[in-house]
């Protein structure tokens, strides 16, 4: 077997804004397509925010935006395919930003994020599973537990990735039609477990199957690129 | 002229979406700018362009789904009209658009999971022709290496084709590849005899003579050594080594201590940490340290990755660790694979110096000798009788020069003359 | 006796196959066949051909044209449309020490009689120790609009029952010396001739009486080295065109007609593999099940180290064939399609 390559990881202390983040994920993207980086993983938490990808239609927003505002969220339109989907604290969010190659094969890409996702949760007790290969996400019975959403950049290199519930609140998620499905809910790791289980009891585990799936070895990425996530949450 | 077809992003995606052109007819276009946004069932992307040239045509409509490979815009690059779309980096022919960007290989090989395939016969051919899987170059979907791949590194396909079918003409060796060399070894002409025992190379006594003959053949090879006194080292082990087996139950010899300090000089000096990839020289950014065992198959190279994040305690009981395995046959395919550089230690069979072949891909392997007490001349030119040890360096001139290769040795024995490694051992 | 006069003269009285060969000598791939039965009807007394229309009418497709005006109609047998009666008449006769050689007006009336040959044809000569030299002929395959009670493929019915040989030329020449391989082989066998070449492929074919083609023989019909594809039938053509086109594109393909699809020539097939590393298995019968389903395992089985790529399958799906032109053309492997099967193979 070819040696596992070395990866970059970056895992910021506290939340980071959804903008910033999302900028810094594009700004590493480009940077990784042209081979300036390897492969990075991101793994972080975000302050409330709602986004809204390709297929997502405004009627599955089912609180307007000044109410999302209100309760201190925010609402974003963004370039990954998919429906409305809700970020927020006690979820681990992953961005990894992988190289493909020339010939990329997304749907193995997206069963191998699934397969990541899913020896965390087993190895923390949670019986989860994937779907058949129209929804992608990890699920427990008829809830998701994790839902993923991904984009290409010029078909090579991938953006955004996985989003986790640990000890969410899942509450937030009454106010969207979560990934377009009005028949499926949202659970979390928490709740399967009947005990508090917390992101940072989750992130060294995620990385431990990141690393074994995609064969990466992980070390900290440089402080240049590591402090552009050290930010206090956005304002909206 | 170039044909843009939907293009597969999975094997399991068989339709996309235009969801937007990005370039219209008539518009000039650069090697890799976006196209057009797709959407299919996976994932969105944007389409990059292979070529620079000029739009001119859109063959279907925004919002259209078609089937991957349609054909759905064509580009005027100047090339024949026979479909085939020229690799980016040989199409300088632009109508007004920025220089072309060459598809860059990067320092660092996409990995998919595709990438981890290896097939029946890319294993097969690479055990048989010898070529390390870790330096080729994977153009498979995802990055997997294939047949070709492997043919290209190792010279070309066979001549003798199977039952007796006509051979197809060897390819082009590319930039990429190895230059040809015979891998396996000429046979004596010298048939054996009466009083004369016949047995046939084990399987790794053939890996075995295949690297080594291909590594000397290939690589351009130099060879520089230093004299270090390591009186130092030798009252530290005969202090220290009791307590150490104590605690970390390995036996503390000067392998590990001149591990450390080489892997510090690896850092220092990472040209020689590098290997050479086609025209390229790929530094990686940690040490991966393959240690020469001996055992009763032959020899082998256990690797202990990441050994500059080590400190000598550690780095003493992964040697131990990989040596054990080494003798048990119980190293993994991932332990002897992926070595940055080399160190070999024939010192306890009693060599004073080495001249060692370099373990390919490396750009140098350090041999470590026998410490004997020699006279020698100390501080105001007195002689006295000193513990010291001659390590030497075969080193690939191709990569590295003289003068940098002499800096590094003289950064390792400036290491081990200088250095406290009692700290470094955690007693 | 007049109506017999006036039908033989519409059927061509006096047309010896010979005389249909095209002005500079090639034999389209019908005239190949009538050929064949013709010559073995000259060297062997006891060969002799029964079947629906195939004396007075000269056959549905004009194959046994003139053949009742120089053998004779005992030797010539016109029989009702009862597919099971026919098979019978063939294995008594052939218990008997004749050759008979049984024409199916569509292959897929084979089934009417099927009980005769899976449980009589294929087993006598296990059973009792009598073989049973019958050639049961029939034009098979789709492509030419005729729906789904004309256009099967059914060799996997009968490679399932084993004892019985099966041939699928796709050449003339081959067509021609496998049929008469056939009638001279002491075993059952069946002999399909699809029916969407007999006019559209023609070729230099032998002279010679004795000119056979083995059983159980492939043949490498375009030597390449990147991908191979294995097919039989009226799929080898399309095979080749695709071939052709992608050897414009760089992409060097190996086509490697069966010819016989059971007993399969396995050696071939390897070597083939062998060289190339890649196979597409290419065939007209149903994918579950059909021809190229066997091909593939032994592929798998037998030379998996030299494998580059998972062995694909490009084969209709189990299902009637289609009736509505663009449909057929949906459910049959396109050039097309064997193209973006081969591109796929050799990307992986």
């Amino acid at each position: 077997m070819s040696d596992a390559g070395s990866a970059w990881l970056v895992t910021p202390a506290g939340p980071v804004g959804y903008d910033r983040a999302n900028e810094a994920m594009h700004t590493l993207a480009e940077r990784r397509l042209a081979g300036e980086i390897p492969d990075t993983v991101i793994l972080l938490e975000h302050p409330p925010v709602f986004t809204a990808g390709r297929r997502a239609r405004v009627e599955e927003l089912l609180w307007d935006e000044p109410s999302v505002e209100a309760r201190g969220g925010l609402v974003r339109r963004i370039d990954r395919g998919g429906s409305f989907t809700f970020h927020g604290p006690g979820q681990l969010v992953g961005y990894p930003i992988l190289g493909l190659g020339t010939k990329p094969d997304a749907g193995a890409y997206l069963r191998s994020l699934e397969e990541a996702v899913i020896r965390t949760c087993t190895s923390l007790g949670a019986e989860v599973t994937r779907r058949d290969d129209v929804q992608t996400g990890v699920w427990a019975g008829d809830e998701k537990v994790c839902a993923i959403g991904v984009r290409l950049l010029r078909a090579r290199v991938t953006l955004h990735g996985f989003a986790l519930n640990c000890d969410t609140d899942l509450a937030w998620f009454d106010g969207i039609v979560a990934c377009g499905l009005p028949d499926h809910g949202v659970t979390s790791l928490s709740r399967l477990l009947g005990r508090d289980v917390t992101v940072g009891e989750v992130r060294p585990i995620v990385e431990r199957h990141l690393a074994d799936v995609f064969g990466l070895a992980f070390e900290p990425a440089p402080v240049d690129c590591a402090r552009v996530f050290d930010s206090v949450a956005d304002v909206a | 002229m170039t044909s843009i077809q939907m293009p597969q992003l999975g094997e399991t995606i068989v339709e996309g979406t235009i969801l937007k052109w990005l370039k219209q007819e008539g518009e000039a276009v650069a090697a890799d700018e976006p196209l057009f946004e797709i959407s299919t069932d996976k994932v969105d992307t944007e389409v990059p362009s292979p070529v620079a040239g000029t739009v001119t045509k859109l063959l279907v409509a925004e919002g259209a789904t078609v089937p991957v490979g349609t054909a759905v815009m064509e580009i005027d690059d100047g090339s024949a009209s026979d479909g085939l779309s020229a690799p980016p980096a040989s199409s300088e022919r632009s109508m007004g658009a920025a220089v072309v960007a060459e598809t860059p290989a990067g320092p660092v090989p996409d990995r998919g999971p595709r990438s981890q395939i290896l097939s029946p016969i890319v294993r097969r051919l690479a055990k048989e022709r010898g070529v390390d899987l870790a330096t080729v170059a994977g153009t498979g979907e995802g990055g997997r290496i294939t047949k070709a791949d492997v043919l290209a590194a190792a010279g070309g396909p066979t001549p003798a084709a199977p039952l007796g079918m006509v051979a197809p003409p060897a390819p082009a060796v590319t930039p990429a590849s190895i230059p040809a060399t015979p891998v396996v070894p000429v046979p004596p002409s010298v048939p054996a005899g009466a009083g004369e025992d016949v047995q046939p190379m084990s399987h790794i006594r053939r890996a075995i003579a295949g690297h080594m003959l291909a590594s000397v053949n290939q690589t351009a090879r130099a060879w520089t050594m230093v004299e270090v006194n390591v009186e130092r080292l030798v009252r530290l082990r005969a202090a220290a080594k009791d307590g150490f087996q104590e605690k970390y139950g390995v036996k503390l010899t000067y392998l590990p201590m001149v591990t450390r300090a080489t892997a510090d000089a690896l850092r220092e000096f990472p040209l020689v940490n590098s290997r050479m990839q086609g025209e390229d020289i790929v530094t990686p950014r940690s040490v991966n340290m393959g240690i020469a065992v001996s055992y009763d198959a032959g020899l082998i190279v256990p690797v202990i990755k990441g050994v500059d994040a080590m400190n000598t305690a550690g780095i003493a009981r992964a040697i131990a660790d990989l040596a054990a395995r080494a003798r048990a046959h119980q190293l993994q395919p991932e332990d002897v694979q992926g070595a940055t550089f080399t160190i070999t230690n024939p010192g306890p069979f009693g060599s004073l110096i080495s001249v060692p072949i370099i373990n390919q891909p490396n750009a140098g392997i350090l041999s470590l000798d026998a410490i004997h007490k020699r006279p020698v001349v100390v501080e105001g030119d007195a002689i006295a009788v000193r513990h010291m040890v001659y390590i030497s360096m075969s080193w690939d001139h191709r990569l590295i020069d003289g003068e940098l290769a002499t800096r590094f040795l003289a950064r390792v024995k400036h290491n081990l003359e200088t250095w406290d490694f009692a700290e470094d051992l955690g007693l | 006796m007049a109506t017999q006069q006036v039908e033989a003269a519409a059927a061509g009285h006096g047309a010896e196959p010979r005389g249909k060969r095209s002005d500079d000598g090639q034999a389209t791939y019908l005239v190949a066949i009538a050929e064949a039965l013709w010559e073995e009807m000259e060297r062997d007394e006891r060969v002799f051909m029964l079947g629906e229309d195939i004396g007075v009418y000269g056959g549905a497709f004009k194959v046994t044209e003139g053949f009742i005006e120089r053998f004779g109609p005992t030797r010539v047998v016109d029989t009702p449309i009862a597919e099971e009666t026919i098979v019978g008449m063939a294995a008594g006769a052939a218990m008997e020490g004749l050759r008979p050689v049984a024409e199916f007006q569509y292959s897929d009336f084979m089934s009417s009689g099927f009980d005769e040959i899976t449980t009589v044809l294929a087993r006598y000569h296990y059973r009792a120790g009598v073989p049973l030299p019958v050639v049961l002929r029939a034009p098979s395959g789709g492509g030419v609009r005729a729906s789904n009670f004309h256009s099967i493929n059914p060799e996997p019915w009968f490679a399932y029952t084993g004892g019985i040989k099966i041939m699928c030329p796709a050449f003339p020449s081959d067509a021609k010396g496998l049929l008469k391989s056939a009638i001279r082989d002491d075993n059952p066998s069946v002999f399909l001739e699809h029916k969407a070449l007999y006019r559209r492929i023609k070729e230099h074919v032998s002279d010679d009486p004795e000119a056979l083609v083995p059983i159980g023989s492939a043949a490498v019909k375009r030597a390449g080295d990147d991908v191979t594809i294995i097919t039989y039938g009226a799929m080898v053509h399309k095979a080749l065109e695709a071939a052709e086109s992608l050897a414009g594109r760089g992409v060097s393909v190996e086509v490697v007609d069966l010819r016989t699809v059971y007993p399969i020539d396995e050696d071939a097939v390897l070597r083939s593999i062998e060289k190339t590393s890649r196979a597409l298995v290419l065939y007209e019968s149903f994918r579950f099940l059909g021809i190229g389903s066997e091909v593939a395992s032994i592929i798998a089985e037998r030379a998996f180290e030299h494998l580059d790529a998972p062995v694909m399958r490009l084969a209709p799906p189990n299902h009637p064939v289609p009736f509505s032109p663009p449909l057929e053309d949906a459910f049959l492997p396109q050039v097309a399609d064997i193209e973006a099967a081969v591109d796929r193979l050799s990307a992986w």
